[in-house]
């Protein structure tokens, strides 16, 4: 019975913070597994295989940034960062180290559930190739046709640039993820992050927004991580 | 670097004072042959010049250049240094006291200024300190005392009487994470010259960000948002203005009695970008319009029990991060009633879209 529920991970050195944590998973039916520190994770992490890692930062043993970068060593395990640190800059580092999301303290439960669910939704996109019929990419209303490189809304085509396909593209490849500007730079450009490219970058998603009609404050396809980066939703 | 031309700047208007000060008693050697006149000009000089400097060091070097010109062209023998004459080496000693005593009276009477300033500063920062702490305590006393009634009497309170607890209890947790967020930030710009971190922030992205915060905390409350067509970035701390769009929404969620439209506007005004939060409600009182962004630090009409005076607080918030990003903030009664709160920021770029 318990072999179909998906494992989770949770790393946090606050009693209080892994029994709500674990009390909320286990009723939303995911099976946990708790550490207070870097190194029982470590050895929880190769013993359970678990499916996704939920981790704070602040460990006492050391930094949980260090236990992504091991992490990231060998698996491709979704990693969900949850800390107090709200710093554009503390995201980066742990995003750009592999971290599939970022979730700052105090959190709502409902939050981290729907991060949860689009974090295992997107692990399972990477490993099986592409959902759905292998060259197309849906996202509810939006679809994407890799071979015929082109966006359709509905039935309507989008009639994208070619870099703002590439990075439409690039984002729908890892919905579900948070990928920092340097990272959509380095895939789309192919050139290291300075602040002229992340300006041309931000142009480019102006104009994806305007022509795919997104409004400001509507929840819709791309999120907003202000001076972090983008995420194309997996869920709604 | 700044502390590097305030250092110059200095020095030049040291010389600059020295030089009038010499030609002037030039002026009046060549004019009334007169000499009494000459270390009360000099004195006078190196005065300004400590009231002005912020380093001793100009002080003492012009009193002591003072004491060097009034020996080597004002007295005689003419235009050389005669340091054996008993009477001018005395006249020597006596000029470079006072002027040193002027120097130093001079720079502990402009440091005493500068120690006010710092001590309204930690009044302000006494009255917040005051108010928070007080406003932290009605909240607790409902999140620690409606768990401990649950804990007690978890068997006999009935389900609806749960919910109501429990509720309470988010809704007072909810209000304490707002002010924590408060208190974060004041402490982040209110200490003076920090300086905050800017990047570039495009505007539809910030309201994008800010909208989707205030609506994961008022589901129910619906925001019109107007901003303009072009791609336009703002050099901001992003964090701290989404804070500060969002405490203006929240005070009028809670302070416009009979709301019925809440507007967020973004217009371009020269180069500065104008936020205005808009709403149709009660508009504010006018007693209060002069004083509303400082309303806690004043430590004046706090009610012994008042509770939302964690708006009071937010808007304090927010006149302090916008003046840490060098804008203006403004509040003003619309002539069709309800109240406008907004504030200004530098644009940074501005381009029309193809």
């Amino acid at each position: 019975m318990s072999n179909n529920k998906y494992k989770i991970l949770v790393v946090d050195d606050e009693k209080n913070i892994l029994s709500l944590i674990s009390t909320v998973l286990d009723t939303s039916g995911y099976q946990t597994v708790t550490a207070t520190g870097c190194g029982i994770a470590e050895m929880l992490f190769s013993s359970h295989h678990p499916d996704l890692v939920i981790l704070d930062l602040g460990l006492p043993d050391k930094d949980g940034l260090t236990f992504i970068e091991w992490v990231r060593k060998t698996s491709i395990t979704p990693v969900i960062v949850l800390s107090a640190r709200n710093s554009e800059a503390d995201k980066i580092a742990a995003l750009d180290l592999g971290a599939n999301d970022y979730v700052t303290k105090p959190f709502g439960t409902g939050e981290l559930l729907a991060r949860i669910r689009a974090a295992l939704r997107a692990g399972h996109t990477a490993s099986d190739g592409n959902t759905q019929s292998g060259d197309k990419l849906v996202i509810s209303e939006l679809v994407i046709d890799y071979p015929a490189r082109s966006v359709y809304l509905g039935n309507r085509e989008i009639r994208f640039t070619q870099t703002e396909y590439n990075i439409v593209a690039f984002l729908a490849e890892n919905a579900g993820k948070m990928m920092t500007y340097s990272s959509i730079i380095k895939a789309v450009w192919g050139e290291s992050t300075d602040p002229g490219s992340i300006k041309k970058l931000q142009v480019n998603m102006a104009n994806i927004r305007k022509k795919l009609g997104l409004k400001p404050g509507e929840q819709s396809y791309i999120v907003n991580e202000l001076n972090v980066g983008y995420r194309m939703r997996n869920t709604r | 670097m700044n502390k590097r031309s305030k250092y110059l700047s200095d020095a030049l208007f040291s010389l600059l004072v020295m030089s009038l000060a010499f030609a002037l008693n030039m002026l009046i050697q060549y004019i009334f042959s007169i000499q009494t006149l000459i270390p009360m000009i000099f004195v006078f000089g190196v005065f300004l010049i400590s009231f002005r400097t912020e380093s001793y060091l100009f002080g003492f070097s012009a009193s002591l250049l003072s004491v060097l010109l009034v020996n080597f062209a004002f007295s005689f023998p003419y235009f050389r240094f005669d340091l054996f004459t008993p009477e001018l080496l005395l006249s020597a000693v006596i000029m470079l006291i006072i002027s040193f005593l002027t120097c130093m009276v001079t720079k502990k009477l402009s440091v005493t200024e500068k120690e006010k300033a710092e001590n309204e500063k930690e009044q302000l920062r006494a009255n917040l300190l005051r108010a928070v702490s007080h406003d932290l305590r009605t909240p607790l006393t409902t999140i620690y005392g409606s768990c401990s009634a649950m804990i007690e009497n978890f068997s006999s309170l009935t389900e609806p009487q749960l919910l109501k607890l429990l509720s309470e209890v988010k809704q007072d947790s909810e209000w304490l994470m707002r002010m924590v967020e408060n208190l974060l930030s004041i402490t982040k710009v209110g200490t003076g010259n920090v300086s905050i971190n800017k990047f570039d922030v495009v505007l539809e992205e910030l309201i994008d960000s800010v909208i989707l915060n205030f609506n994961k905390r008022y589901p129910e409350q619906k925001v019109s948002v107007e901003i303009p067509d072009e791609f336009i970035s703002i050099g901001m701390d992003a964090l701290l203005i989404e804070q500060v769009i969002i405490n203006l929404l929240e005070n009028a969620v809670f302070h416009a009695k009979g709301m019925t439209k809440l507007i967020l506007r973004v217009r371009v005004s020269g180069k500065d970008a104008v936020f205005e939060v808009i709403d149709n409600g009660c508009g504010i009182p006018k007693d209060k319009l002069s004083s509303i962004f400082g309303g806690v630090l004043s430590g004046a009409e706090t009610p012994a029990d008042g509770r939302r005076n964690n708006m009071g607080i937010g808007l304090t918030v927010c006149s302090a991060i916008i003046a840490a990003h060098g804008g203006q903030v403004f509040a003003r009664n619309s002539q069709n009633g309800g109240a406008v709160f907004g504030f200004t920021l530098k644009i940074a770029e501005i381009t029309d879209e193809q």
